[in-house]
Formats: structure tokens, sequence, C-alpha cells
């Protein structure tokens, strides 16, 4: 139930310290920390143009897309505090009910019937595809660990003690920050700052939105990475009073934000034929986790 | 009383050919939805009721053979019913083209058929004597290869047609032998009953295994699955919504069958299942997303839900090896509703591709495009199959593929490491899966509906007739109600586990009603997303009613002058994917350079497709290899006539010797 307030508050400004750091790491003055949600917000007052190819789908998409990414959120719990959504798999609901989301953005995306935001569309739905068994297998290992199968369960019951479980932990959430870049399509995968459309993968695909529609994708991207953060900061909160692990949650998002500002400041996004590869590394990680907790299990000696 | 219907309506079959043309669709609906009622009526009694009786249905080789009906066979005879009924509303419209073309004998046997593949489906389900089965098996295999034939006037058809028709030989010869093996070394009859009772005293594996490959041909397993491929493409479109719909899930029928007779070693005989049927699904997703052919790619579509509904069973037997009731509850559970799902969605489709198809006359999705503005309702139909079959939320196909979700994680924390990897393997495929299915979804929607024509059609399609819509629609509503109260399903699918189950006793089912809850809940939730999209979006429309909003062109990025063939194709949509996993997904491409002979050259071409990889690097060999050494032995048919009698006096005489030398 908190959690939804916390990430909402989470999205507003976790976009304006992303570009916050890199204009810093730059050496530029760069816009304020809430200049993201400013030009939302702007949007969502404009008027659209919509492409004469378009159908119903068009309309329909970004509407859908930033449902899903609101009913996922819905699923992320805090701390002990469940989220509104819980119930035994509902890890599984959330993937799920990203994929309908990301459906949604990809036939949107072919309906402009345009060259590049098909190219766009396929790179999206090929990363997302790949990181697909990362995420199951780290939520696996996970169930497999605590013996629950729900966010909450799982959170609650992961008590880091020994040496192999705190190595569980960081891998944990650097394959959650990941999964996060690729959802996002962010650097190292995606460069949004790019100026060739040819070169893009998220960017590319909503080249048509305008308006309302596009604002509302962009603040989906917000409460994306506010979501994901909220995921990490789950690890790292256990059974603290509430005004604590607030400012953990706090602390988390705004460490999230400054380290996707590094990564995008000081990398350079892969070649395109090497994402896959990349994206595949993360699913050796995860599984890296799961013989982590064969091992603390002792069902390998 | 029904038995003496049941014979009746069976017998009249034949007056299809006796009829005028334009009563034959009539005639043949009526009979389909007799027996629709009257094997529905009994189906319904059993599942809703008590036991049945089983009904005296005729006299074979001495014995009189019986119709058996328990819960397994009603939950299928309920599906196949549904299924046929809906495909032969939609065949209506479907056939019209046709009429002009195709002679009245033509149309009668392809209506016989029709019934016959259904008749001989609820036979195969209710029939347990070993003999009859085979015949019964035969029937269905012949009824669908007629059916197959229908577009005969294409050559590839008849090859198409052949190689189904041996493959599901090779099938029926596994099938026979597995009955003929149990037969022999236990004292019951032939038929499920020796089977049993083989299992109980014999090692299983051999006779397990026959049947597996038997029913897996049919089914479409890996490496037995490439019938599939060729011959839902080759079959008019309300052929393959049923054959992939149901005649493929009697495959699957037979596999639990024989599965709920074994005694022992279910464990390990479980673990091989699941391994199979992990790589069917990926396998055939994989290959769904590369292929242009919608039909194909739908093909290929059934063989990845029938890897899912294996690893359903697979979790059933290993949950019966490591004595768990509630894994077993949840597998079978997840296998049967999966059955139902998807027997409902590929269907959908498959009608969908069919209106596709006869309003544009092709297959090929790089001639196709922005179909979705001449057929709107078509379109829909067909994006609401594609988010089922994806198992996305809050269709149908989220819920069987969660509850397997469940049994795998459930599964995964019994005590030994090979469950353990295994179980992780399977969760991780199953995910793979989803995001395939997704790149093969929205590829196909996308290049078929969406964007620009890419080719200029001969006429210009439009939204098919209310009677092919009509049945899609009523699927559409099963496919909701699944997905929305899918509880109200899943206790009926409880009620069918425990009634073919002997081991799970109903105290078991009552400590699994927080499943049912569980169950529930996911369905109400997936009620409120939907909801939730449905408040976001009047939400934007409100936001946006005032503003302005302006039509022009998809913008070039800056490039003035785009056309058509321009836009993305489904082939570069999925070409990074096959390019990475290029050692499965076999590309061929025929390349011809411009020869340069005249003053004037001729076109340069280029063509690419894909092979299938098994059965480029096995069946084509292995056939390869049988039909060059079947080179040594042409002088046997030498269209002699006094040869052919000597080859019959010939057997006579080994025969004779080998009795008098007590060789046979």
């Amino acid at each position: 139930m908190i959690s939804l307030p916390l990430i909402i508050i989470a999205s507003l400004f976790f976009m304006g310290i992303v570009i916050r750091t890199k204009s810093i790491t730059s050496g530029r003055k760069g816009p304020g920390i809430f200049q993201p949600m400013k030009d939302v917000f702007r949007l969502w007052k404009k008027g659209a143009v919509y492409s004469e190819t378009t159908s119903f789908i068009f309309q329909i998409a970004p509407s859908i897309y930033f449902a899903s990414v609101l009913m996922a959120i819905l699923t992320i719990p805090f701390g002990e505090y469940p989220g509104l959504v819980s119930f035994n798999g509902d890890f599984v609901f959330f993937a799920y009910v990203l994929a309908i989301g990301k459906f949604f953005s990809i036939i949107g995306a072919l309906d402009t019937g345009s060259s590049f935001e098909g190219m766009g569309a396929s790179r999206e739905a090929l990363y997302s595809l790949l990181a697909e068994p990362a995420f199951f297998i780290l939520m696996g290992s996970f169930a497999l660990f605590t013996g629950h199968t729900s966010f909450v369960d799982i959170f609650t019951s992961l008590h880091f003690g020994t040496y192999i479980s705190y190595a569980l932990g960081i891998l944990a959430t650097f394959i959650l920050i990941m999964i996060a870049m690729i959802e996002n399509s962010r650097m190292p995968i995606d460069d949004p700052k790019t100026h060739l459309e040819l070169t893009m993968v998220h960017e590319v695909m909503i080249l048509d939105n305008s308006g309302f529609d596009l604002g509302l994708i962009l603040y989906a991207t917000n409460l994306k990475f506010a979501m994901y953060g909220a995921l990490i900061a789950n690890f790292f909160i256990e059974s603290l009073p509430i005004y604590i692990s607030i400012l953990i949650f706090l602390a988390v998002q705004f460490t999230f934000a400054i380290i996707v500002g590094i990564l995008e400041s000081f990398n350079a996004r892969f070649r395109m034929g090497n994402n896959a590869q990349f994206i595949f590394t993360l699913t050796s990680l995860s599984l890296l986790i799961f013989f982590g907790v064969l091992l603390i299990l002792k069902k390998i000696v | 009383m029904n038995i003496l219907i049941y014979k009746i309506v069976l017998g009249i079959t034949v007056l299809l050919f006796f009829l005028p043309k334009k009563w034959i669709y009539s005639f043949a609906l009526l009979l389909i939805i007799s027996m629709c009622v009257i094997t529905s009526w009994w189906a319904g009694s059993v599942l809703f009721g008590s036991e049945m009786q089983p009904l005296a249905f005729i006299q074979l080789a001495g014995n009189s053979i019986y119709l058996e009906i328990d819960k397994l066979s009603a939950f299928f005879i309920i599906i196949i019913n549904f299924t046929v009924l809906t495909g032969i509303f939609y065949t209506k419209g479907y056939l019209k083209p046709y009429a002009e073309k195709k002679s009245k004998t033509e149309f009668a046997i392809h209506y016989f058929n029709f019934v016959w593949l259904h008749f001989s489906m609820l036979l195969v389900s209710m029939i347990r004597d070993g003999l009859s089965f085979l015949i019964v098996w035969e029937l269905m295999s012949i009824s669908s290869f007629f059916l197959v034939l229908f577009e005969s006037e294409k050559k590839e058809t008849i090859k198409i047609g052949l190689n189904y028709l041996i493959q599901m030989h090779i099938g029926l010869v596994l099938i026979m032998s597995g009955f003929l093996l149990a037969y022999f070394q236990s004292n019951a009859s032939l038929g499920f009953e020796g089977v049993a009772s083989f299992f109980s005293q014999h090692q299983p594996f051999l006779v397990f295994f026959l049947f597996f490959l038997g029913f897996g041909i049919k089914a479409g397993f890996i490496p037995i699955h490439t019938w599939l491929p060729h011959a839902h493409p080759a079959a008019p479109s309300h052929v393959s919504g049923v054959m992939s719909g149901v005649m493929v899930k009697l495959g699957i029928y037979g596999i639990i069958r024989v599965a709920l007779l074994l005694k022992t070693d279910q464990l390990l005989i479980g673990e091989i299942i699941i391994i199979i049927s992990i790589l069917t699904g990926v396998f055939g997703i994989l290959n769904a997303s590369i292929h242009r052919d919608f039909k194909k790619m739908l093909a290929y579509c059934t063989i990845e839900n029938i890897g899912i509904i294996g690893i359903g069973i697979g979790l059933f037997l290993v949950g019966e090896g490591l004595n768990n009731i509630p894994i077993m509850i949840i597998g079978l559970s997840g296998a049967l509703l999966h059955t139902l799902n998807h027997s409902l969605f590929k269907s959908l489709l498959f009608y969908a591709a069919g209106s596709v198809y006869q309003q544009t006359h092709t297959r090929d999705m790089e001639n196709l495009g922005g179909l979705i503005h001449q057929m709107p309702q078509t379109a829909s139909l067909f994006l609401i199959g594609s988010l089922a079959i994806g198992g996305l939320p809050p269709l149908n196909g989220f819920i069987s593929e969660f509850i397997i979700y469940n049994g795998l994680i459930d599964c995964l924390r019994q005590p030994g490491l090979v469950h353990s990897t295994l179980m992780m393997v399977a969760l991780a495929s199953i995910a793979l899966i989803g995001g395939l299915s997704l790149l093969t979804f929205t590829k196909t929607f996308g290049t078929v509906f969406l964007g620009n024509p890419r080719k200029k059609l001969n006429h210009t399609p439009k939204e098919v007739e209310l009677s092919m819509r009509i049945p899609q629609y009523i699927i559409v509503a099963f496919i909701l109600c699944i997905g929305l109260f899918p509880q109200l399903f899943f206790i009926q699918l409880l009620d069918i586990v425990i009634g073919i189950v002997p081991a799970i006793k109903h105290t078991d089912v009552i400590a699994f009603y927080p499943m049912l809850d569980l169950i529930g809940i996911v369905g109400f939730y997936a009620t409120i997303f939907l909801l939730l999209i449905i408040v976001v979006y009047f939400l934007r429309k409100l936001l946006t009613q005032q503003k302005i909003a302006v039509r022009k062109s998809t913008w070039g990025c800056g490039y003035v002058a785009p056309a058509v063939n321009m836009q993305y194709t489904g082939k570069s949509f999925s070409k990074s994917l096959s390019k990475l996993l290029n050692f499965i997904v076999l590309e061929r491409k025929v390349y011809h350079e411009i020869e340069i002979t005249t003053v004037f050259p001729t076109e340069r071409s280029y063509q690419s497709h894909y092979l299938d990889f098994f059965e480029k690097t096995f069946l084509k060999p292995i056939t390869n290899r049988l039909l060059y050494s079947m080179n040594y032995f042409v002088f046997i048919q030498n269209g002699k006539t006094h040869f052919y009698v000597l080859y019959g006096l010939l057997f006579i005489l080994v025969i004779f010797l080998s009795t008098l030398f007590h060789l046979i």
C-alpha cells in the first residue's frame, strides 16, 4: 500500500537526477531536477499529430502501456508491507503485465508503417525476450531460497547472514539494475540521446507519438525506473521502523539514479550485435545466484 | 435409447453423397449438431453427475465394444464438440468462394470427412478396447487426410497429404506395437486394460515410450513434429482450426491416458517428458517466429503449446513419483486447462487467418499489410487470439501458464538437485517461450494487419461475412470468461482430476482450496487490470478531446519520398533473432547472379527460406538413404505378371518349410 505513493514520488525526480548527474559529470550547468516532469506536463497539455497510416491500435497503445506499468507497480511491496496486489506467484503476474504493455507499444510502433519504427520495435522485442529468463531465474532462486513465492514474502524472509548470501544480494542488485536499463532502453543497450534513428531502440519506436500520448510514454518510463528502484530497495529494507525504511528507500532510489547517470556518462553504447551477448550474460549471472542458493541449501556440497 | 440414435446418426452420414449440392452443408450441420447434443449430454452427465455405465456399441470379431466415458473422456468430448461446432459454422462462409469451382461430389466428400473426423475423434476418446481404438484412430487419420487434400488441384497439397498419411501410419504402428507388447506380456485383454496390467507387472519404459512416440507424432513433440508445419498451411482453415485445436490434442489425450496407468518409474518418465517438452516448446516458438507463411507460423506455435502442455503432464508424473499430491494436481490440471485454452485460441487464430486468406488469397505475410483498415473486426479477433496465446493477462492463456509456473516453483523446492535444476530450466524456458511468442505475434499482427499494404492485391479485401465472425466472437467470449473468472473452470478441472487419478482422494482436494482461491484472486486482479486500462483510456480521451489533433503522413525522419516497400518487413523483424540462433534456425539462400550472355540480361533473383532443423538434419538423410537402398530391390517389381505369381508360390513354400522345421 505504502509503496505506490513512494514510487510515484520517486518517479517525479528520478529522471531529473539522472540528467543532473550527467550534466555535472560532463561539466555542464544542466537543467533542474524537475525539468523532465515539467516536460511531461507540457506534453500533457499539447495537441497531437497522428499519422494517416495509423489505426485505433495507435490510439490505445500508449494507454495500455501506461496502465500495465501502473498495474506492475501495484505488485511491488515495501519491506513487510505488501503492495495492493499481492498473492503467491505475483512476480509472474508482474512480468506478464509488463509484457502486455510491451506488446502494445511494439504494435503501436508497427502501426505507423515506418521503416525506422519497425527496426526499433524488433530490437525492443528481441532484447526484452532475452532478458526474461534472467528475471525468472533470479526470482525462482529466491523463491527456492526463502520458500515463498510472492514478492512481499520473499523480501521479508530474505535474511542475509552468510557471506554467500551477501554476494547473492549484490549480484541480484546488479542484475536488477541491468534489467531496468534494458527494459527502459538506456545505456549500455540503447542510447536515448543518439542523433541517428538507425541506432535507437526505444526512442525510435515513439517517433510518431506526440502530445498526451508521448507524455504518457515518457512518464511511464520514469515510473518504470522508480519501480525497479523500489524492487532493489526491497533487498535492503528489513523489518526496520517505517521512517528509517522510507529513508533507505529514498536513498536507494537516489543512488540508483546516480548510478544510471554515471553509467550513461562514462559508458558508450554497445554495438547492436553485441547487445544480445550482453543480455545472455545476465542470464548466466542469475544462474550464479541459483547455484549460490543451491550451495546455501546444501543441495550441492 | 440414446445409443440407438447415436448409431442412426453414424449411419445416415452416407446420405451426404446423395443430396443436392445446396443441401449438403445443412445436412452436415444437422449431423454434427445432433452428434454434439448426444455426446455432450453423455459428457455433461458424467461431469456433473454420477459415473456412467459402458454402452454396448457394436460387435467386433466376437467381442462387444463398449463406449466408456469417464471424466477425462467427457472433458475431451466437450472440447471436441465445441471446436467442431465453431468450425462447421465458420465453414459456411469460408467455402462459399469454392461453390462454383468444386463439384457436388467434392463437396460431399469434404463434408463427409469433416463429419467423420468429428465422429472418430469422439470415438477415440470413448473407446478403451485396443483393436477398435486402433480402427477409430486410423479413421481419424484418414478422414483428416482427405480434408487436407481439399485443394488437391495444387500439386504440393498431394505431396503434403501423403507425407501426413505416412507419418500417421508410423504413429499407428507404434501405438499398435505398444498395445501388442502389453497384450502378450500380460494376461489381460488387448487395450488400455492390458496396458494397465502390463505396467503393474513389468518395467514400463519400452511400452510407455512406444505409446509416447505414437501419440507424440499426432501431438507434435519434436523431433516427430514435421507433419504439422506442412499439413496445417495446406488444409483449408476450418480444417486446420479443428486439426490444431482438437485433433492434435487427442495425442495428448492418449499420452495422459497411458500416463495415468503407470505404476512405477513415474519420476524418471516425468523428467524425460519435461525435457522433451521444454525442447519442443522452445523449438516450436523459435521456428514460429521466423516463418513468413502465417499459417505455418500458427502450426509451429501449436508445437510450442504442446510443449507447455507436456511440461504439465511431466510435472504430474514427477509429482506422482515424489508422492506429492499438490504437484500432481497442479501438473494435470494445468495441462488440461492449457489443452482447453489452446483449443480456444488456436482455432480462433486459424479462423481469423482463414478470413485473411479468403480475402487476399495469400498466406505470405510479406505481401500483406494494413488490413486493419479493411477488416477491423478480423484484426481485433486476431489480436485477441495473439494476446491469449502469448499468455498475457487478462486472457485465458495466462491462467494456465500461471498454474504451470506455480507447479514448477513448488517442485523446485522438493529435495534433490536434479529436480531443482530441471525445474529451474523449465521455468526459464517458459519465460523465454513467453518472450518469443511476444516477438512472433507482434511480428505477425504488425505485418499482416498494420502499416500500409505491401503489394497491390487483385481485389480489395473487405470484412468477411457475419456467419464467419460469429463463431469467433463466441470463442472470444469463452477466452475472456476463463481469463476473468478462472475459478469457475478450475473447480471443474479439480473435479475431473479427482475423477481420473485414483491416488487423489477428495480430502486432498479440500487441502488444495487455497490454490483455488489463488486462481480466483488472479482472475480478480486480471479484471482490475482490464478496468485500469479502460480507466486510463477514458481519462486520456477526456483530457485530449478539447485538444487539436491533426492527421499527417508518418514521420519519415526527414525523408520526403517514402514508399510502401520501405516499410519494415516481417522477415527483417525477426532477422536479428534468426541470426543469433542460426545453428538451429537454418536459413537457405538461393542467389542467381545475372548471366551476361545476351545484350539484355534477365532479372537476377534472390530467395531465402528457413528449413526445419530436424527435417533437414535427421529425417531427410534417413529417407534419402532409404530411397537409395531401395534401389537395390527394384528388380522385384519388374512388371512381369508371371514373376509376381512366382513370388506368391515362393512365399507359400517358405511358410511351408519353416513350419515343417518349426521355425515359426
